[in-house]
């Protein structure tokens, strides 16, 4: 029988520690426990049978650690433990009802953009352990131990694409509920349902006792089996070895208690022995058991954040779409990022809860634009993404490298976008928006819409997306071509909500097109979708009235508890000012330094005023060149040399730094149309195996300050990848930086490589490390001792 | 959970390059104090610790685990043992938040990155001083006296010992700190170290910078010179 047949069906147990009766067969510390699976088959044979014996029916293969940062040989390893995991079964008699399954452990390396791992290579890092281990004859794949969702995701993936056995997945929290990289056990359960996996559970990193109350918050929120695995209690040293004290006794009584909160698979993990397990059987098995209920709560989550879609309505973002927004949209050709992580941190500031992106530009590339953009959001904000977009592959791109359960923006009634959209939620998990129209167009009345939302709902059905992972679009049109068009819309919320206990969504702002003080028409009309059951609002959240609107709206409806949003957003309140406010400690900036010239506020480095005085500036007439060699260049000098001399100190030239940057931002956008002039172009690296990246960062800075364009190539740069950017880009001058003695001598590689294949780049290098001696001595061209030099160092060069 | 100790805004400005009777203005001040709430409110801190048999010779210190013996060859850390028959390794996070605060602040002002990354490298010190602390009253019970921390890439102590060290500790299961190809840590607010068990109270305590062979010309020394 399959394994997936009977999971949450009966009582099924898992095996129990590996580790610690590996080290007692005389395992040494430090030799990989894997590599018996060929010289001690025997072993291994035996450690398997003992969990056979005692009545496991999913035996993990000796593969934990079996990847390729760790063996040049997976495949021969894995195929070697599924055969001796099938023998050890064959002798315990216990073909009939026993799994052989893939036991997959983490890589021990941290997923971009946290760690160095990039998402595809983890996928296929395990796609190459579980196909050996699924052509081997293996019937599950087990999952275990991760203590990063994306890691597990990553793995998923995997056993997604090669196989088609069902997949246990078990993670690792602290007794917060947390996992080490800080996601929660609802995310998390949300984020494995989406991918489909067959059963959910929490393995290692405590006892059973520990284990109890997370195991609890499991039971409530989990739709799927669930699954527990504890130590032998919590780890102790002794004379340098670990060691677990919870004996098999008192371990299947702790287990008794947690098989009686409605778990579904149980077994143990590091310190547990077949004695545990045999006597931990016997007490579970014996008792009621409770098959799983579907949970009705619908989650939208990333990788720390988990937000709820229910009776309380969800804020998302509509900043990041370029329709109609110039400033996104030459960001976006410009590959400019900075520009739109800015949108994203102001939105959030103000209040969003789910952020929507669409990078789509009929001249950028947009299923790499959607990668790299969905990366680079989720490495600065914790808010769950909205993916929006109609091109597929940009789509399918930004569901696989999304980290966590994201919304879908979006499917339409028409059968081929179906059969387009579904099968990759089906896949990858998530919310889908989903519009009520069709070949036929967008229907006129509520009655149309209904009836393609219902066919939507049934083709879910058929992909096995739950219904309560679809939120149906009321579709708001402006009231300016159709007099009717926002009753039909709130006629639609309504229904959804009414006929199928469903979730709604708008694009709000719609509903004005074409009409003047479109906030207050949409302020009005959010409202009166809330009140007829609108779940999710995609607006402004930096426009005042619309979020007075939304936090009105909850104070009143007893969704705001003590109503401390409201109070909180609205403290400092000035009647007669709220069309303008946006309800966000946000006014302060401008207070300081109102008289300040352009010059003074860059030397004491206020933003705020620095932007105002450019625009003052421009607007008097003078030439943006003229303002910049008069006024900013100048003030400029004037903090960089009181730095060389000691009297101003870092934090204070960062700040005329950031001021600077800030006026020229204001140039830039008022030469948008012009050709730009720079002086040269610079490009920027910390070195191979160095992440310290504050310094470069500086020269960053104060070079494009100082007119230069900066190719700015990140931290941990390996050396081809900065001599094939010199060549490509033909660069007159390299700056690298290392703080770290370790890393000089990865600086020294790459000006040997940049002097065999672009010997007429020059190279300039910084960092706490180096000393003009030291530079010389690896064959740099000068020595910058900070930021302010490098600038001298490359007028020196590109004036030459 | 936050950091649980205070993080000492005189340490966040020595490593942002502070030192002297340097004023600092009001903005700044200002700054500082909201990164050091921040990064203390978000910080998740983490730490695990194992106490092994050592033996030092010469400039080797060879540590035992039961069933293996590690070498370390440094003539700072030799020093930093003399006398020593056990040593504490342990490796320390802040966890993930504080680098994301970096990140975030670097998008809209590098002035506030500076002072993130000051704040978080004063927080992850606070926090192991604290615990620091804490072993050194316990094992003084038992009459024995805690050498300076010292950390691998430290002095002459290779950075490649890292590897030992997450192998030893099982770094990545108990404390979700990550080893990089280039055997850096993430999150970067992370610290492995190894404390020496003595019984000469003389060798105890003190600041690690005076065992350090670049301490004469180390901006962030702790000494004022």
């Amino acid at each position: 029988m399959n394994l997936r047949d009977r999971l949450g069906k009966e009582w099924l147990f898992c095996d129990g520690g590996t580790g610690s009766i590996l080290q007692k067969m005389g395992l040494k510390g430090g030799e990989l426990p894997e590599t018996w699976n060929l010289t001690r088959p025997d072993d291994i044979k035996s450690l398997n049978r003992g969990y056979f014996e005692a009545g496991s029916n999913i035996v993990n293969t000796n593969t934990f650690g079996a990847n390729r940062f760790k063996y040049d040989n997976v495949s021969e390893i894995v195929t070697a433990a599924v055969k001796i995991c099938q023998e050890a079964r064959k002798e315990a008699d216990r073909e009939d009802d026993a799994y052989v399954a893939i036991d997959v452990g983490p890589t021990g390396k941290l997923l971009e953009p946290m760690g160095d791992l990039p998402f595809n290579v983890a996928v296929d890092v395990f796609a190459e352990i579980i196909k050996a281990g699924y052509e081997a004859g293996g019937d599950v794949v087990v999952i275990e131990t991760m203590s990063d969702s994306y890691e597990a995701k990553a793995a998923v993936v995997a056993a997604k694409e090669v196989c088609d056995l069902p997949i246990i997945v078990t993670m690792v929290y602290d007794e917060t509920g947390k996992l080490l990289t800080g996601g929660g056990v609802e995310g998390t359960v949300a984020m494995l349902e989406g991918l489909k996996v067959d059963a959910i559970g929490i393995n290692c990193g405590f006892g059973p006792v520990q284990m109890l109350p997370i195991a609890e918050r499991l039971v409530k929120c989990c739709s799927l089996p669930i699954v527990v695995n504890p130590n032998a209690g919590l780890p102790r040293t002794e004379n340098g070895a670990t060691v677990y004290d919870v004996d098999p006794d008192d371990f299947a009584n702790v287990m008794e208690q947690i098989a009686k909160l409605g778990v579904h698979v149980m077994g143990g993990c590091c310190g547990t022995t077949p004695d545990h397990i045999r006597t931990m059987i016997n007490k579970v098995k014996v008792l009621p058991f409770t098959a799983p209920t579907a949970k009705d709560e619908t989650y939208v989550t990333s990788f720390a954040d988990c937000v709820k879609i229910g009776r309380k309505p969800v804020i998302i973002g509509e900043r990041i779409n370029p329709t109609g927004k110039k400033k996104l949209q030459q960001a976006l050709r410009e590959n400019n990022i900075d520009y739109i992580l800015t949108e994203a941190l102001k939105q959030e500031e103000a209040g969003a809860h789910i952020l929507d992106v669409n990078v789509g530009l009929p001249e950028i590339d947009e299923p790499s634009m959607m990668e790299s953009v969905i990366v680079k959001l989720q490495s600065v904000t914790n808010l769950p993404l909205q993916i929006d977009t109609t091109n597929i592959e940009a789509l399918e791109r930004g569901m696989r490298i999304y980290n966590g359960k994201p919304m879908i923006n979006s499917v339409n009634g028409k059968n081929e976008n179906i059969e387009a959209v579904m099968p990759l939620v089906a896949k990858y998990g998530g919310v889908l928006v989903s519009l009520p129209l069709d070949e036929d167009g967008i229907p006129e009345t509520s009655d149309g819409r209904i009836a393609i939302a219902k066919k939507i709902y049934e083709a879910a059905d058929r992909y096995g997306i739950p219904r309560k992972d679809i939120v149906i679009d009321g579709l708001a049109m402006t009231v300016s071509s159709d007099p009717n068009s926002a009753i039909a819309t709130l006629d639609t919320v309504r229904r959804v909500r009414d006929e199928f206990s469903g979730h709604s969504i708008l694009g709000v702002s719609n509903i004005s097109f074409g009409l003047p003080a479109r906030e207050l028409v949409n302020s009005h009309f959010l409202t009166m979708a809330m009140q007829n059951g609108l779940s999710c609002a995609i607006i402004n959240p930096c426009n005042g009235p619309m979020m007075a609107s939304y936090r009105s709206y909850n104070a009143l409806m007893n969704l705001d508890p003590n109503l401390s949003e409201f109070i909180d957003a609205y403290k400092d309140y000035v009647a007669g000012t709220s069309a303008s406010s946006s309800g966000t400690k946000s006014s302060s900036a401008a207070s300081s330094g109102a008289a300040l010239t352009l010059g003074e506020a860059i030397e004491r480095g206020v933003v705020g005023r620095a932007t105002e005085a450019m625009r003052e500036a421009l607007a008097s007439g003078k030439e943006s060149l003229e303002i910049i060699d008069a006024e900013l260049i100048p003030a400029l000098d004037r903090v960089g040399k009181g730095f060389e001399a000691g009297t101003v100190f870092l934090p204070q030239l960062l700040m005329s730094a950031d001021a600077a940057k800030a006026a020229f931002a204001v140039v830039k956008e008022a030469m948008a149309d012009k050709p730009r002039t720079t002086k040269g172009q610079v490009i920027l690296a910390t070195v191979k195996g160095d992440i310290h990246d504050i310094g470069k960062n500086i020269v960053k800075v104060m070079l494009e300050n100082y007119g230069y364009d900066v190719i700015d190539l990140g931290k941990d740069v390996p050396p081809e990848v900065i001599v094939d950017c010199a060549i490509e880009n033909n660069i007159k001058v390299v700056g690298l930086s290392a703080l770290m003695t370790t890393t000089v001598a990865s600086m020294e590689e790459t000006i040997k490589q940049l002097r065999e294949r672009k010997p007429d780049t020059k190279v300039v290098v910084g960092g706490a490390v180096m000393t003009p001696e030291y530079s010389e001595q690896i064959g740099a061209d000068a020595y910058a001792k900070d930021a302010m030099a490098t600038v001298r160092y490359c007028d020196s060069v590109f004036e030459a | 959970m936050p950091l649980g100790v205070d993080i000492p805004v005189k340490e966040v400005q020595r490593y942002m390059g502070y030192h002297g009777l340097i004023e600092i203005g009001p903005d700044i001040q200002a700054k500082i104090s909201k990164a050091v709430d921040m990064v203390s409110a978000q910080s998740h801190p983490r730490i695990v610790t194992k106490e092994y048999p050592v033996r030092v010779r010469d400039n080797e210190i060879t540590i035992y685990n039961g069933t293996e013996e590690i070498v370390l060859c440094s003539e700072a850390l030799a020093r930093n043992l003399k006398g020593c028959c056990g040593a504490i390794l342990l490796a320390a996070t802040i966890g993930p938040a504080c680098d994301m605060l970096v990140r975030r602040a670097s998008v809209t002002s590098s002035a506030e990155a500076a002072i993130y990354q000051a704040a978080g490298a004063a927080a992850i010190e606070a926090f192991l001083d604290d615990r620091n602390a804490k072993l050194e009253k316990e094992y003084e019970a038992q009459g024995l006296f805690l050498r300076p921390r010292f950390s691998p890439g430290y002095g002459d102590l290779s950075l490649d010992h890292q590897k030992d060290w997450f192998r030893l500790l099982d770094i990545s299961k108990q404390i979700g700190v990550e080893l990089t190809d280039s055997l850096l840590m993430v999150p970067t607010k992370s610290v492995t170290a190894l404390i020496g068990i003595g019984i000469d109270k003389s060798k105890a305590g003190c600041s690690g910078c005076s065992g350090c062979n670049k301490h004469d010309t180390c901006a962030y020394s702790k000494e004022d010179k």
